[in-house]
């Protein structure tokens, strides 16, 4: 990410939308895309919950539906000629492919437009936001314990990286040992084994995301998903970028508090970051016209 | 090249749900191992043993293999009132397994 300062603005400050109107944005889209995707494998869970799989009907589990667990059986899948490791499907598979194939054209828009588990921290992150707006102490207690946490935000840098160590783990380990070494930790799975009242060391993890996205967003996403840690190395391919126009921008900032994976947008001229999950709230809020915009270029080099 | 918001978000779905439908039409897509690609259920054919799994009950293999039930019950010293309705990897033990099926039932049909 290349970083410049603007000494001019030219850019017109965007009408702002009212009533209905304002509902006609890609971030409703992309809302509803994300609800759509959470519903379906609420849905197929709650099913598969309920039907079971021994009788007469059979009912996929909401696990046939993770591309993650595609990535786990990858080594295997190719290795012994299409076997699986265990709950892993031709299915998974099919969706690891669909994910890549999003990342390669579209960057890492996978984790900001579908991903169901991403949905649910917005959504925490979004419910935190508003009750902090509605109760101005809740709004101060945050706002202190962020003042007071802010030296650890060196850490943020370092932290990032840890979802590719996961990423190595999961993938490593289950070609190693051939079965999936992550899945007792991933907090996606342990979160539909609550409906089994099952409980595994994913369920700690699990609780500590949601907590953790009251006051930080997309706290998985950032530092340990091992699926995002991949779509965003192959996201790194796609002709999508964001660019960001020094001459309309007044670098307020707010394109940089509208990203949910805390991105300095509004320092930079292009935004390539593997991290950045082309959800568009930075386009979204921008206020000026033409300051921050989606382009298409050349891959990797281009502009 | 500016890009529409609406056209990106409209080519991900496109992208994503277009990669899934082409491997639903082109048969590469299974969520159970209990079912074919096509969504029916899976049942042993009796030609190879390999392909018996877990899941599958004495009675599916039985039927599928032409081979009694009181017959595998007595080969790997199982009790003689199991049902046949229970499935292989509820009986597993020191001394029989799914793998330990497959191998004998090779042996039987000379394979």
């Amino acid at each position: 990410m290349t970083t410049t300062v603007n000494t001019k603005v030219s850019g017109k400050i965007k009408p702002r939308r009212k009533g209905l109107a304002s509902l006609l944005s890609h971030h409703t889209f992309r809302r509803l895309t994300q609800l759509g995707v959470f519903l379906f494998i609420a849905f197929i869970a709650i099913r598969h919950m309920l039907v079971g799989e021994e009788g007469a009907v059979i009912t996929a589990s909401w696990e046939a539906y993770c591309p993650m667990g595609g990535l786990e059986t990858l080594y295997k899948y190719i290795t012994s000629g299409g076997k699986f490791v265990s709950h892993v499907h031709l299915s998974n598979v099919v969706l690891l492919v669909a994910a890549l194939a999003v990342a390669l054209i579209a960057r890492n828009a996978f984790c900001g437009w579908l991903c169901p588990f991403g949905f649910i921290q917005d959504m925490i992150s979004s419910f935190s936001a508003l009750v902090q707006k509605r109760v101005p102490a809740l709004r101060k207690a945050v706002k202190t314990l962020k003042k007071s946490g802010a030296r650890l935000a060196v850490l943020d840098r370092y932290l990032r990286f840890l979802k590719y160590g996961v990423l190595a783990w999961a993938v490593l380990g289950a070609a190693a040992y051939g079965f999936m070494v992550f899945r007792d930790f991933d907090p996606w799975a342990a979160l539909w084994n609550l409906l089994e009242l099952s409980l595994a060391a994913g369920t700690i993890v699990l609780a500590i995301v949601l907590v953790a996205s009251l006051f930080v967003e997309r706290p998985w996403c950032r530092y340990a998903c091992p699926l995002g840690a991949a779509t965003g190395l192959v996201g790194k391919l796609s002709p999508f970028y964001l660019k960001r126009e020094a001459a309309a921008c007044t670098s307020c900032g707010i394109c940089t508090k509208a990203c949910p994976v805390g991105l300095p947008v509004h320092t930079a001229t292009t935004i390539k970051h593997a991290d950045c999950m082309s959800c568009l709230e930075c386009v979204d809020e921008c206020p000026r016209d033409g300051a921050l915009m989606l382009k298409l270029g050349v891959p990797v080099f281009g502009k | 090249m500016k890009v529409n918001p609406f056209i990106y978000g409209a080519l991900i779905l496109v992208l994503f749900f277009g990669v899934i439908g082409g491997a639903k039409a082109a048969g590469v897509w299974s969520v159970s191992g209990k079912l074919t690609a096509s969504g029916e259920k899976l049942a042993p054919t009796g030609a190879n043993p390999d392909e018996i799994k877990g899941w599958m009950t004495l009675d599916d293999i039985s039927t599928a293999y032409n081979v009694p039930v009181a017959e595998i019950l007595a080969e790997f010293d199982l009790p003689a009132d199991t049902p046949g309705a229970t499935q292989v990897k509820a009986l597993e033990s020191d001394t029989f397994s799914t793998t330990a099926l497959r191998t004998w039932l090779k042996a039987r049909l000379g394979q």
